[in-house]
């Protein structure tokens, strides 16, 4: 059975006054009404949660009732992918999977919620665990008692060493910023629109040091759903096939890996071809990420990303266009994962409806998500319109 | 098993000893408590003492509750690394020294610059 893309949709606040529930099921509606398809068909539920950005509690008990009860679903089949940040490519992908085996027919694919409570409260997704008191690895007792400030300071520690190993300057870090800024120009979804310089983003505050607040993502409010089915009813996307897909978690902790400049993007994204790729959607938490990621999916050469940026026009009118919308630097990022943001992107891209800031043509995109706090889990898909 | 190395690592650093764990098997070392070598999946391990002596991996400094604050990466010459916090003007590559600090009840090795 031939599975689709039908129908997909997203919404951002940097505060949405109402509820979780609320702002789901406007979301959730207006992707089943680009698909034509009614709750009651979709047969199948994918989603993420994270703690303490739902419903500001620490927890969701039993979310698979929750989201089911709330939409109106009768799932023959749920899954919970709970790995943050890449989880919504690996949920598509399962989608397809499930749909081909004849598992289900219809699935909805959720990621998001509120990251509005815990900004509110100094916390990150990352740092939830001293908030509320959970765990966040088998070994806390020798790990969460130092002082920190993760995400930042984690990723901080790698932007530090890829500049000691490779001599990456703080102006090359903050061309993707900038250049990230130009695509968001000519993005509606963009809350971040005014144009920047290398020298606005290096005289924004230092938080973590050598990052800067323009070089760090905005945690916001807001839900991404993408319908899968074998119906294509009156949907008007083109059919997308899944060319490539790679997932990989390295589960142990960062300190006995080879080196922190390496992600598992290196293993996710093995074997993919980079030829005929129209756009390339990067997870973007930081500016760093997207420059491991342009070394570790093979753009550049381990060590060379920096030059690379100062070198490529990576502007969605540009030689090698990423983040052609912007990326979640500029849209901000939904309960702390840019999963949905960088996946919506792509598909306005491979649909002819990216409004204003159309790649020409696009009709390969490859989009790489990093999740975990600490870079540990990473999943590669390439995106190719039939 | 998981238990025991655990309360043996909590017991040494009360005892301001920096603890870590060596492979009888493969040799190789690691400092997050587990009962089985990550590297060769051996159940025969020894909890180790480290001389506290090693060099800073990485480093960021931040504004953390009682002003400048760094957080890094420090591997030890024994082979192994860890988070933790550090003391003193640092750059990659420098040399520094475990040193316990208290808190909430329990000391907890950082260290410093040499």
């Amino acid at each position: 059975m031939k599975s689709r893309i039908v129908g997909f949709s997203g919404m951002t606040f940097k505060k949405y006054e109402g509820s979780t529930f609320q702002l789901l099921s406007e979301v959730v509606s207006k992707a089943m009404e680009m698909a034509s398809i009614s709750s009651r068909e979709i047969d199948g539920l994918l989603f993420t949660i994270l703690p303490g950005t739902f419903d500001g509690k620490a927890n969701v008990h039993f979310p698979s009732f929750q989201l089911s009860s709330f939409l109106g679903i009768k799932p023959k089949y749920i899954d919970v992918i709970d790995y943050g940040g890449p989880s919504a490519l690996t949920m598509i992908y399962r989608a397809f999977k499930l749909i081909e085996a004849g598992e289900i027919e219809t699935a909805l694919c959720v990621v998001g919620g509120k990251g509005s409570f815990l900004r509110e409260n100094k916390a990150t997704a990352d740092s939830v665990d001293k908030f509320y008191n959970i765990s966040l690895t088998p070994f806390d007792e020798f790990f969460r008692v130092y002082e920190d400030m993760n995400p930042v300071t984690d990723y901080a520690l790698v932007a530090k060493r890829h500049g000691k190993l490779f001599g990456t300057t703080d102006e090359q870090r903050a061309m993707i910023a900038v250049n990230q800024r130009k695509n968001a120009m000519d993005n509606d979804k963009a809350i971040y629109k005014n144009p920047i310089t290398v020298k606005d983003v290096l005289s924004s505050r230092m938080v973590s040091d050598p990052l800067r607040l323009l070089e760090i993502v905005y945690p916001v409010d807001g839900f991404h759903a993408f319908i899968v089915s074998k119906h294509q009813r009156n949907s008007n996307l083109r059919p997308i096939r899944i060319d490539f897909y790679g997932e990989a978690h390295w589960t142990e902790m960062p300190t006995e890996w080879k080196d922190i400049v390496y992600t598992p993007t290196v293993e996710s994204s093995k074997g993919v071809k980079l030829e005929k790729i129209d756009a390339y959607e990067l997870y973007d938490s930081f500016t760093i990420t997207v420059l491991l990621e342009i070394e570790d999916i093979g753009l550049a050469e381990k060590g060379k990303g920096g030059k690379f940026v100062e070198t490529t026009d990576i502007t969605y009118r540009g030689e090698i266009p990423i983040n052609t919308g912007g990326g979640s630097l500029n849209v901000g990022q939904p309960a702390y994962m840019s999963g949905g943001v960088i996946l919506e992107e792509a598909l306005l891209q491979l649909n002819d409806m990216a409004r204003g800031h159309q790649v020409k043509g696009a009709n390969r995109v490859l989009v790489n998500g990093i999740g975990g706090w600490n870079r540990g889990h990473a999943v590669t898909i390439v995106l190719e319109g039939e | 098993m998981f238990d025991k190395i655990k309360e043996k690592y909590l017991s040494l650093m009360e005892k301001e000893r920096l603890p870590y764990i060596k492979c009888k098997s493969c040799g190789h070392v690691f400092f997050y408590p587990r009962d089985f070598c990550p590297k060769c999946n051996s159940r025969d391990l020894e909890v180790k003492i480290s001389e506290g002596k090693g060099k800073v991996f990485s480093f960021t400094k931040f504004q953390g509750k009682k002003g400048e604050t760094i957080y890094g990466i420090v591997e030890l010459d024994e082979g192994f690394r860890m988070y933790t916090n550090i003391f003193g003007d640092v750059d990659i590559g420098d040399e520094v020294v475990v040193t316990f600090i208290n808190d909430s009840g329990r000391k907890i090795p950082v260290f410093k610059k040499k």
